[in-house]
């Protein structure tokens, strides 16, 4: 049988029980914790950028606080899990699911979500609603409810190896094609100790960093390579939280890196594919996955603190940063693309007083590819721009190419006049100008 | 005899059932949850995540205030009037002297007990923080969209209980005092009995909720 996710537009009670025996089997003793501990005080509402463009907007929509958005998930919980509940149930009082609900679960879990965790911090219990909203996805798409969009690139991922279409004939061709613009040797298919993996994004809207991180590699003189079989970073299995897409798409990287004989894998600027290589890829292949993995960032500053990488020119004369959530604050790089950024820029502001503080880019998760979700995503960039009209600075660096796509897009929609920079294109020019 | 009798009922069997209930319940919840199991983590950890998760017991709700200007800004109430609540309720569950003989009967030992004063003023910050929280819970739109009758009662009772603690401090005496102390003792063991059975578990699930939370910020190495 093909590998494949399903949009459905009708749903019957056939996809209500599917959802929700998803939901009943995904629970442990964290997410039964993260349940039981929401005590109702909705402060995540004011950490949410959906909740918080809306509040911009001049207008508030409840609907869109965290915590609500794990009640369905919380009553399926409660109804197999306590007693009250199972005694609820037995006396037929318990949860009613009508197909307008799982409507409902579709736009507060893939619309109004990208799962960028700030919620969580706000949460004086600390409850780690992006788990629970991938429980609500995982269910969702199980049923086979993924939003069309979303639905159409995953399995395009699966069926030609991108989202974007991006098969290996066309992976070779952009190759060719960076390779000659930019005038930089890009290896592939060599052993090497490093594995540089880009995202279609990149390599089709965003090519200059594939580029840049070609001569940086060039530069430090390190073994590279790129794969024909691991072309792809990105993983929409995380978005739709499809395990076995998930696997899929790991497995081609697993056979791509072995075959090379690789040692590091230095994942892209991409959120997703950082977060399903670094901390999902151990799980699903725990005792074939031995590389190491770093994120183009995490990598750079580890050559700049073996002395490998000198930065001391100034490219660019203020600028402030965009953290990509699943990179930063679900994946422990934050001082390191600010410690490069104070290397090569005149001035850097930083746009929030503690790191981990930023505003989502309002188009992770699979947002930025879900049309349906636009109005939504339109209303969280007020809630990021906010952020950048009170640094006062208009060039942006970012490092996730699908932040960047979804901050061009909001920017350009609301015309405002932001530049936003990939932090490996400003590298590879302050090399240049070394 | 009837108003001594019923707060010799309620005094007696009915707190002693409340506390076994209480004990048994709460037991029961925690222990459930743990038996649910994890599957086991293979990522390397970027940080340490056992040091996290008891850093983060030990002061995450004090690194809430991290974001506060902008929570502050829209849930001004939550913050100051969920402060004071929770010290004068638990201010007075504790260490108010009327309470010390309780404690004596239940733990063996008496508790060291605040001035009367003092009790007095925690007392009176609580209902009123209550009363503004319970308001707040009416006309707050997200607050309204996640409150239901599970909060509502809970606070009712709450604030029953420290009414009446209240009433019978300082505003009765003769008959009505044993009524009013008897209501005292009836909402409290009502209290202690829900408990187990509703969202006010909360302190418990804390500990666990945060310690996976602090696990996970070690497992990502970040620091917040």
């Amino acid at each position: 049988m093909t590998l494949r996710v399903e949009h459905k537009e009708q749903i019957t009670q056939e996809e209500i029980e599917t959802f929700y025996e998803v939901c009943k089997s995904s629970i442990n003793t964290e997410v039964a914790s993260y349940l039981e501990a929401c005590v109702r005080c909705g402060l995540c509402a004011e950490a949410c950028l959906f909740y918080m463009g809306e509040n911009i907007s001049g207008k508030i929509d409840p609907s869109l606080t965290p915590a609500y958005k794990a009640d369905l998930l919380r009553d399926i919980y409660k109804e197999n899990y306590t007693l009250w509940g199972r005694l609820k149930k037995a006396l037929g009082l318990g949860v009613k699911i009508e197909p307008k609900d799982l409507k409902e679960q579709v736009r507060l879990a893939f619309y109004t979500c990208t799962m960028c965790d700030r919620c969580t911090k706000v949460c004086p219990m600390g409850i780690d609603t992006p788990r629970l909203v991938a429980i609500l996805r995982s269910a969702l798409t199980s049923a086979g409810l993924v939003p069309e969009d979303l639905a159409e690139a995953t399995n395009t991922a699966v069926e030609k190896g991108s989202p974007l279409g991006v098969d290996v004939p066309t992976f070779l061709s952009r190759i060719d094609f960076i390779s000659d613009e930019w005038e930089v040797e890009i290896p592939v298919d060599k052993k090497a100790d490093y594995l540089y993996i880009p995202s279609s994004i990149e390599l089709m809207k965003y090519p200059s960093s594939v580029a840049s991180t070609a001569k940086v590699l060039n530069h430090l003189g390190v073994s590279w390579t790129l794969s024909t079989k691991a072309h792809e970073a990105t993983n929409f299995g995380l978005f739709t939280q499809s395990k076995e897409v998930v696997k899929e798409l790991l497995r081609r990287i697993l056979v791509g890196a072995k075959e090379l004989g690789i040692r590091t894998i230095i994942a892209p600027e991409c959120g997703h594919a950082y977060q399903s290589m670094r901390f999902v890829a151990p799980n699903v292949f725990p005792e074939e996955w031995s590389f190491e993995v770093l994120n183009v960032v995490e990598f750079l500053y580890k050559m700049l603190e073996e002395g490998k990488l000198k930065l001391g020119r100034k490219v660019i004369e203020e600028i402030t940063l965009h953290d990509s959530c699943q990179i930063g604050r679900r994946g422990g790089v934050l001082k390191e693309p600010r410690e490069i950024l104070k290397l090569i820029a005149g001035e850097f502001k930083d746009s929030v007083e503690f790191p981990e503080k930023n505003i989502c880019c309002g188009g992770g998760g699979g947002v930025v590819v879900e049309h349906d979700a636009d109005y939504h995503r339109q209303k969280a960039f007020l809630a990021k721009a906010e952020l950048f009209d009170k640094v006062g600075v208009k060039s942006v660096a970012c490092y996730c190419a699908n932040c960047m796509l979804a901050l061009d897009r909001g920017s350009r929609e609301l015309n405002r006049d932001y530049r936003f920079v990939s932090l490996i294109d400003l590298v590879a020019e302050a090399i240049e100008e070394e | 005899m009837i108003d001594v009798k019923a707060y010799d009922f309620v005094r007696g069997p009915l707190l002693e059932f409340a506390l076994y209930f209480f004990f048994a319940g709460m037991t029961y919840r925690f222990v459930r949850v743990i038996f649910l199991g994890l599957p086991k983590d293979y990522a390397k950890p970027k940080g340490n995540p056992l040091a996290k998760a008891v850093e983060k017991i030990a002061l995450k709700p004090t690194q809430g205030w991290r974001f506060f200007i902008e929570v502050f800004a829209h849930r001004g109430i939550q913050y100051v009037g969920g402060f004071l609540f929770h010290l004068g309720f638990l201010g007075l569950t504790f260490f108010v002297p009327q309470h010390a003989f309780l404690w004596k009967e239940i733990i063996g030992f008496e508790l060291p007990y605040m001035p009367q004063l003092v009790a007095d003023i925690l007392a009176y910050s609580a209902l009123l923080s209550l009363f503004a929280l319970t308001v707040h819970r009416v006309f707050n739109p997200v607050l309204k969209l996640l409150t239901g009758k599970d909060e509502y009662f809970a606070n009712f009772l709450i604030g029953t209980i420290i009414f009446t603690g209240l009433l019978a401090m300082r505003w009765s005496g003769g008959g009505v005092y044993v009524w009013i102390i008897t209501l005292h003792m009836l909402s409290g063991a009502i209290l202690i009995i829900y408990i187990p059975m509703s969202r006010l578990s909360h302190f418990v699930y804390y500990f666990l909720s945060v310690f996976f939370y602090g696990w996970n910020v070690g497992k990502r190495g970040v620091s917040f």
